[in-house]
């Protein structure tokens, strides 16, 4: 991998292993490399030891979307999904799992999340249109047709099993189990949400979180945080730039998007601090809270480095490509 | 100042040696000296001056062993102590490293619930200030209540304004009636006298 490469590298998604030692990473160029992080949080941590232990080819175009499950790592790109086994990454052995060209012509994935309960793969992307997939037949059952535009990011409420997707069109939807959405909301036009509304960004949503009864959205419109119960923004939190990715923790929130800074929130609306990271510009973030030894944040974005956080508030050493 | 260090430090090694073994070697030295100068005393002859001064000379030499005898047994009980007491601030240490880590875990929590407790507060928060956007619920309900008398009070005037409609209706109907009746016996009775008149004219012609 030349230095030009290396220069215009993006990671775009990020994924750690159901054990929690291991992160892998997803960049444009369809790659995905593997990192250990015990290797590299360990006391005698080296050079070598940021570098990834497995670096391999799994799609034509950009990864953007990881998912874990227990056992398998789900990678999606362009329109295919490819499953990965833990098991046989952690031994350095790249041999795909499973591949699901999924014969509906999806011209790209955004998103996946895993639905526990009834062991279904949710999947949105670029077709406007959601996908459920169960996991142990492979088979798609069910489409969630509804948004105008594509779909940038899902997210899911497990206490009622809904599903919640953001898209380029500017609504957040809640789906239930039916096919008809519960409701949806714009989030700019009308008097709902006039606050957030960022004309001059577009009015794209590309993050949603969720914590039971609140939501997070935010991109083109200013990052806010809704109360879903009376379907209200209670606080608009004032970021610059455009945020791609925000998670409830604790009692924070922790956002990351454009600017070389993850920006730590409180519920309140106020922003607490802005801790610099090397990108220029975040796609992903990450938080491993599977295991308590290496418990980390890690941040991805338009540079082949991925910074890495133990203490949330400054950065510890960067991992790279 | 490093180099001259480096070079020094082996000269102080032979100076510590050389005390130490000097030491030891003077104590050993001072007792084989003597029992060298006991057993000549015992089987020389001496003058009974030199025999004299040689074993006050022994005696010396004894005295000098016991004290160095006493010194190092000193030294030993004192270094004895000092053990006891390296043994007893040590647990000591362990102890207050236990309670420190206790410690540490229950602030841990603490802080756990007072993040929680954090997060609640906000999340309060920010629902009271939607809420204070909205009017208060009194105002609202005394706004209806008003708006319902209203209601009240126009339907019952449009009640009454429409029993008075069908009265005034009943009563011009009545009185259209009684006038299309009297019109008819008043033709009725014309038409009578018509014919009244026809009949007598014709008797009359007869």
């Amino acid at each position: 991998m030349g230095p030009v490469e290396l220069l215009h590298m993006s990671v775009f998604s990020q994924s750690f292993s159901p054990c929690g030692r291991f992160l892998a990473a997803g960049n444009n160029y369809g790659e995905i490399a593997l990192f250990s992080l015990s290797a590299a949080l360990s006391p005698d941590a080296s050079e070598g030891s940021q570098k990834p232990i497995l670096n391999f080819t799994a799609h034509d175009g950009p990864v953007f979307s990881l998912l874990s499950t227990d056992t398998h790592l789900l990678s999606a790109g362009n329109g295919e999904i490819s499953a990965w086994s833990w098991a046989e990454l952690i031994k350095k052995v790249s041999q795909l799992f499973s591949k699901c060209m999924t014969s509906l012509e999806i011209p790209e994935i955004n998103a996946m999340i895993i639905n526990p309960k009834d062991n279904s793969l949710i999947v949105g992307g670029g077709d406007n249109n959601i996908h459920i997939m169960d996991m142990e037949t492979g088979i798609f059952k069910s489409v969630l047709k509804g948004h105008t535009d594509y779909i940038h990011c899902l997210c899911f409420k497990e206490r009622e099993e809904e599903i919640l997707s953001g898209g380029e069109d500017g609504a957040v939807r809640i789906w239930g189990h039916t096919e008809i959405p519960l409701s949806r909301f714009q989030t700019c036009s009308g008097m709902v949400g006039q606050e957030c509304a960022r004309p001059q960004f577009g009015k794209w949503i590309s993050c949603l979180a969720t914590d039971s009864d609140w939501m997070l959205c935010g991109g083109g419109p200013s990052l806010s945080l809704w109360h879903l119960r009376s379907m209200s923004p209670t606080s608009v939190f004032p970021l610059p730039g455009c945020q791609r990715e925000a998670v409830f923790h604790q009692d924070l929130i922790m956002s990351v998007g454009e600017g070389p800074y993850v920006s730590h929130c409180l519920h309140g609306g106020t922003v607490k601090a802005q801790i610099p990271c090397t990108p220029s510009s975040l796609n992903t973030l990450a938080l491993n809270l599977k295991n308590t030894e290496h418990r980390v944040m890690t941040v991805g974005g338009s540079s082949h480095q991925i910074d890495v956080f133990t203490n949330f508030s400054y950065r510890a050493f960067s991992l790279s490509f | 100042m490093c180099f001259l260090n480096v070079i020094c430090v082996p000269d102080e090694v032979i100076r510590k040696r050389l005390l130490i073994d000097g030491d030891g070697a003077g104590d050993d030295r001072r007792i084989n000296v003597l029992m060298k100068s006991f057993t000549k005393w015992c089987h020389s002859n001496f003058s009974p001056e030199e025999g004299f001064s040689q074993y006050q000379r022994m005696l010396t030499t004894l005295a000098q062993c016991e004290f160095s005898m006493g010194k190092t047994l000193l030294v030993y009980d004192m270094n004895l102590k000092e053990m006891e007491n390296y043994e007893a601030i040590y647990a000591d240490i362990e102890r207050s490293i236990t309670s420190a880590h206790e410690k540490i875990a229950e602030c841990k929590k603490e802080i756990q619930r007072a993040k929680r407790i954090r997060k609640n507060r906000q999340e309060y928060d920010a629902l009271a200030r939607v809420i204070k956007q909205h009017p208060d619920r009194h105002e609202t309900l005394k706004q209806l209540e008003a708006l319902d008398k209203e209601l009240q009070q126009l339907s019952h005037i449009k009640e009454n304004v429409e029993d008075k409609l069908e009265l005034r209706k009943k009563q011009f109907h009545v009185l259209l009636t009684t006038i299309q009746e009297l019109q008819q016996t008043l033709e009725n009775d014309e038409k009578m006298e018509s014919d009244d008149t026809q009949e007598s004219s014709m008797e009359n012609g007869d």
